[in-house]
């Protein structure tokens, strides 16, 4: 083990398995079935076994999806057995699990508590009827607004609840009624993301024969902006651009680790890997999957090598999306980017027009954040 | 002497000049049928495919005619273009006669009635040829009254011919040796020669054009071009008989090729005398002018690496084309070009059409503009092709701006419009003539600068493309001109700045406005788009900043996928140009500058 790269960095564990696939979604899920959860089951565990090789210490483990909550308590427990048998982790690694609103009970609940989870993600999306249906949720907003409810009964360190906004037609109304319907829940950790069309999903489908038209970008921003004031009021601070909590202890501790460079590993199904310097990712078919693990393979798809130049990219993108913001001094010396100097008329605009704040590290506003790609592109890193 | 015939054909565009030129070579037996194609005398792919002809050519033919006897016929090729005229003029002034064709079912058209004039002017003998008497549409009748009225030619004299079926090409042969008069000029005088024009051999250097007035060239003769002074030694000399026909001499009256290494068309002046070293001619032939550029444009590659090449490009072209005039800019927005320097709109428009077919450049060209004569309150005298040298507005004490007479033929129903069109052009003095029944002339005093923008365009529309247009330069005459500048995020666009009436001015600066604000797309912040005179606004729009671009989610699998999409939008963006911290895309400046041709 190196204990240069290994100190701090995060495990993601990908249950690929939903009740239904929501129209919108392009992870890579399934529809559950027993026995291929069972055959899933064994595979990811099978690639865990692999993985010792990888030399990482890890105090983040993160179960997404998918619907990690539909496995059982038991095959959940199985594979953090065989993660934390086969990689060196934290004794204290900070566990978050992502869980639909319908699968919460209270014995589910006492489940994960002793499992070890520490954070809790409700898809709860919206608390609208109708917004449900189109986005083809299989909970109501009642059960959405009990799930939240028990979750921060049970006593989890951090309950989030997603939203989605944006939704083709929604009136700032709707929305602002979600929101404060959450708020009221009173949940540690809130995101917020705007509804994205993505090629190979229903939705893209429906957009394509013109029976989805999505909203403008004028009122994607209206409501971003609604967003972001309605929840700052609320006491939740925008830590990143599509991510709210109420303190610093409240944050996604894994998350995080995908926008600083932290290096990360994943398991299962389509997972990415980051190593500080090169990426890769898993088979994202099911059958792959499966069949190369069952014949003592690692179900590698691709890699990239990056360079510095991608790199410096990537640092930029990435830390114009969190209020931590871009640090310039790093940039300067582990890139050799000048992005202040580089940059100084566009950059001194962005301040003059509230859209970033320049006090040694570059920081977007919230008014930014609506905008962080654009910003991404305009600066020039003199990188080629 | 007696046995040559000097003469040229002129025409109105598309009344089939080239065609009856090639059947006049055909019937000489100059080409075997194998070898024959249409337009033969046009080599440039361009003036194939447009039917015009823009460099002058010549032929001579051998022809047996029904008296016996073997004359040597010099068909001289001239462009038809009002662009082209001093190639026109000079051609003309190597002629004896001239057959004048006219389309049986168009009649008299301006080009005709303008060249008239010409051919007048140099006292040219005419012989009246209709053509194409076969098509259905032909009316001779009618077609012969207009050569009565319009022309004051004899219609009795008129030969009626269909050159596109071979229908009375025997009977225009017997009429250029019995109507045209033979050259005269003294074979014992010191030598006299017109350079009417010039080819560019890559291997041979400059091949002049010429026409014996008085002598004989000789090979091996020393011979003097009186304008510029030079001396050179004559290496060749002959007959074009469309190649090259080495003969050794030339003798007066007659019409050929002298190369004398000469290395390129600067050396030399289209229009000069040739005449010899050791015994020169007293006087050149008069007539010589320069020919001056009326129109400029900037042009710049569309990406700036292409620099070199169209540097390249424009010193081959300038090998073959005398009038052609360049000198490098820079712009801020657009990078370096050169300011280039034209005859008409016709010839700035062949120069980039060659540049972009036969050297493959992709260019942006500024808006023409014409060359203003201004007057400074220190009284000082400055003449300025190129809106970034106009003077502040404050040492301006006076402006004067080409004017030309448009002569513009059509149907009489469209009088109306046009007459309508004329005053909105600035037109003076706009008067009409009834040329025949149904048919018009309206003449009209404009600024040429009018004709620049988008007059051709506009008439074709008014007249659903009836009307037919001409121009010769008048004179310069006192104008209120202003110069428009559009300002991008408060940051001048230098390529886009121009000069414009100021009665004008805030149409034109709208809708260079409005263009920019379709086309520029939006940014983190508000992109004010401006016109203006001096610092003074006259026009405005506002492209809105965009209120949300960004992605809703990044995690591990998202990041790969967004850095390659930021890369790509990050190196698509090195063709936009950057005036400030504005991207402006190539496509804004095609749309703006485009509309001023195709609007």
């Amino acid at each position: 083990m190196s204990p240069a790269v290994a100190a701090g960095a995060g495990l993601y564990l990908h249950i690929p398995f939903c009740s239904a696939v929501c129209p919108y979604c392009d992870f890579a899920v399934l529809p559950t079935a027993a026995a291929s959860s069972r055959r899933y089951v064994r595979a990811l565990i099978g690639e865990l076994a692999m993985l010792a090789e990888e030399e990482l210490a890890f105090d983040t483990i993160y179960f997404g999806g998918g619907t990690p909550s539909a496995l059982a308590a038991a095959d959940l427990e199985a594979v953090l057995k065989a993660a934390r048998g086969r990689l060196a982790s934290a004794e204290d690694a900070w566990l978050a699990m992502e869980v639909n609103p319908e699968d919460v009970s209270p014995a589910a609940l006492d489940g994960w508590r002793e499992l070890g989870v520490s954070m809790l993600s409700l898809g709860v999306q919206s608390f609208q009827e109708e917004e449900l249906r189109f986005l083809g949720r299989r909970h109501s907003p009642a059960e959405g607004e009990r799930a939240v409810r028990e979750a921060l009964e049970a006593g989890f360190d951090v309950v989030s609840a997603d939203l989605i906004f944006g939704l083709p037609g929604q009136e700032p109304g709707r929305l602002l009624d979600s929101i404060r319907k959450l708020v009221e829940l009173d949940p540690q950790h809130i995101s917020c993301y705007q509804l994205t069309v993505h090629e190979g999903t229903p939705f893209h489908r429906r957009r394509l024969q013109g029976r989805l038209l999505e909203l403008g970008e004028s009122r994607q921003g209206e409501l971003y902006e609604l967003v972001h004031t309605e929840l700052s009021s609320a006491g939740y601070s925008a830590y990143e651009v599509s991510n709210f909590a109420k303190t610093k202890a409240g944050r996604s501790r894994h998350n995080q680790k995908y926008w600083d460079h932290t290096p990360y590993l994943g398991a299962g199904l389509a997972a990415h890997s980051f190593s500080g310097r090169r990426r890769w990712w898993n088979e994202p078919g099911f059958e792959e999957y499966c069949g190369r693990v069952e014949g003592g393979e690692r179900p590698l798809a691709g890699s990239e090598e990056l360079s510095d130049a991608e790199l410096a990219l990537e640092a930029v993108m990435l830390g114009l999306r969190r209020s931590a913001g871009l640090d310039l001094e790093r940039l300067r010396t582990v890139y050799g980017v000048n992005l202040l100097e580089r940059n100084a008329a566009l950059i001194e605009r962005y301040v003059e027009d509230g859209v970033a704040v320049a006090d040694g590290r570059l920081r977007l506003t919230s008014r930014g954040f609506a905008v962080a790609d654009a910003v991404a592109r305009s600066l020039d890193l003199g990188l080629d | 002497m007696k046995h040559v015939r000097n003469f040229c054909i002129i025409a109105h565009i598309d009344h089939g000049k080239s065609t009856l030129a090639d059947r006049l070579i055909q019937a000489c037996g100059a080409v075997d049928d194998r070898k024959f194609r249409d337009q033969i005398l046009d080599s440039m792919d361009l003036e194939r495919e447009r039917g015009i002809t823009i460099k002058s050519n010549t032929v001579t033919l051998e022809y047996t005619a029904a008296d016996g006897e073997t004359y040597q016929l010099n068909l001289i090729d001239t462009p038809g273009h009002v662009d082209f005229s001093h190639e026109v003029r000079r051609s003309l002034m190597s002629c004896e006669g001239a057959l004048l064709l006219v389309d049986a079912s168009q009649g008299v058209e301006a080009q005709t009635v303008a060249n008239l004039y010409l051919a007048m002017e140099y006292e040219l003998e005419l012989v009246p040829v209709i053509n194409k008497i076969d098509l259905p549409a032909a009316d001779i009748d009618r077609v012969s009254e207009e050569i009565d009225a319009d022309l004051g030619l004899d219609p009795f004299e008129a030969i009626q011919c269909s050159a596109k079926n071979n229908v009375g090409i025997d009977e225009v042969l017997e009429a250029i040796i019995g109507k045209l008069p033979p050259p005269d000029g003294d074979p014992e005088g010191p030598l006299k020669a017109l350079v009417f024009d010039a080819q560019y051999d890559k291997y041979r250097g400059v091949v002049m054009l010429v026409r014996v007035q008085d002598g004989v060239i000789r090979k091996g003769q020393s011979i003097r071009l009186m304008h510029t002074g030079a001396d050179h030694v004559v290496e060749e000399v002959g007959y074009l008989k469309l190649e090259k026909v080495a003969t050794g001499t030339l003798a007066t009256g007659g019409v050929g090729y002298v190369i004398a290494g000469i290395k390129t068309i600067q050396d030399i002046n289209i229009g000069d005398t040739l005449t010899e070293t050791e015994r020169p001619a007293q006087e050149p032939i008069p007539g010589y002018r320069d020919a001056k550029p009326v129109v400029y444009s900037s042009l710049y590659p569309m990406s700036s690496e292409d620099y070199g090449d169209l540097t390249k490009a424009l010193d081959k072209l300038k090998l073959n084309d005398a009038a052609l005039t360049f000198t490098k800019v820079s712009s801020a927005a657009l990078g370096f070009g050169f300011r280039c320097g034209f005859l008409g709109l016709l010839h700035l428009d062949i120069v980039q059409e060659r540049l972009e077919r036969e050297f493959g450049m992709s260019l942006l060209l500024s808006a023409p503009t014409v060359q203003y004569d201004v007057t400074l309150t220190n009284g000082e005298a400055v003449e300025v092709d190129n809106p970034s040298f106009f003077p502040d507005a404050g040492d301006v004490e006076c402006v004067e701006e080409p004017y030309i007479k448009a002569s513009i033929m059509i149907p009489e129903k469209f009088l109306g419009a046009v007459m309508g069109l004329c005053r909105e052009q600035r037109g003076e003095k706009t008067q009409f003539d009834y040329l025949a029944v149904g048919r018009v002339e309206v003449t009209s005093e404009m600024p040429l600068a009018e004709v620049l923008f988008d007059f051709y365009d506009r008439l074709k529309t008014v007249t659903r493309g009836y009307g037919s247009f001409d121009y010769e330069a008048l004179d310069y005459r006192k104008t209120d001109i202003v110069k428009v500048d559009i300002m991008v995020n408060k940051e001048r666009v230098d390529a886009l700045s121009q000069l414009v009436h100021r009665d004008k001015a805030r149409a034109r600066a709208l809708h260079y406005c409005d263009k920019l604000a379709e086309t520029i797309p939006k940014h983190q912040f508000k992109i004010p788009i401006q016109g203006t005179i001096g610092g003074t606004i006259i026009a405005r729009k506002t492209i809105n900043a965009f209120r949300k671009d960004v992605t809703a989610k990044c995690y591990g699998g998202d990041i790969t996928r967004k850095r390659k999409l930021l890369d790509k939008q990050k190196k698509g963006k090195q063709k936009m140009k950057m005036v400030g911290s504005v991207e402006i895309p190539q496509e804004a400046f095609i749309a703006v500058l485009k509309t001023e041709k195709e609007k």
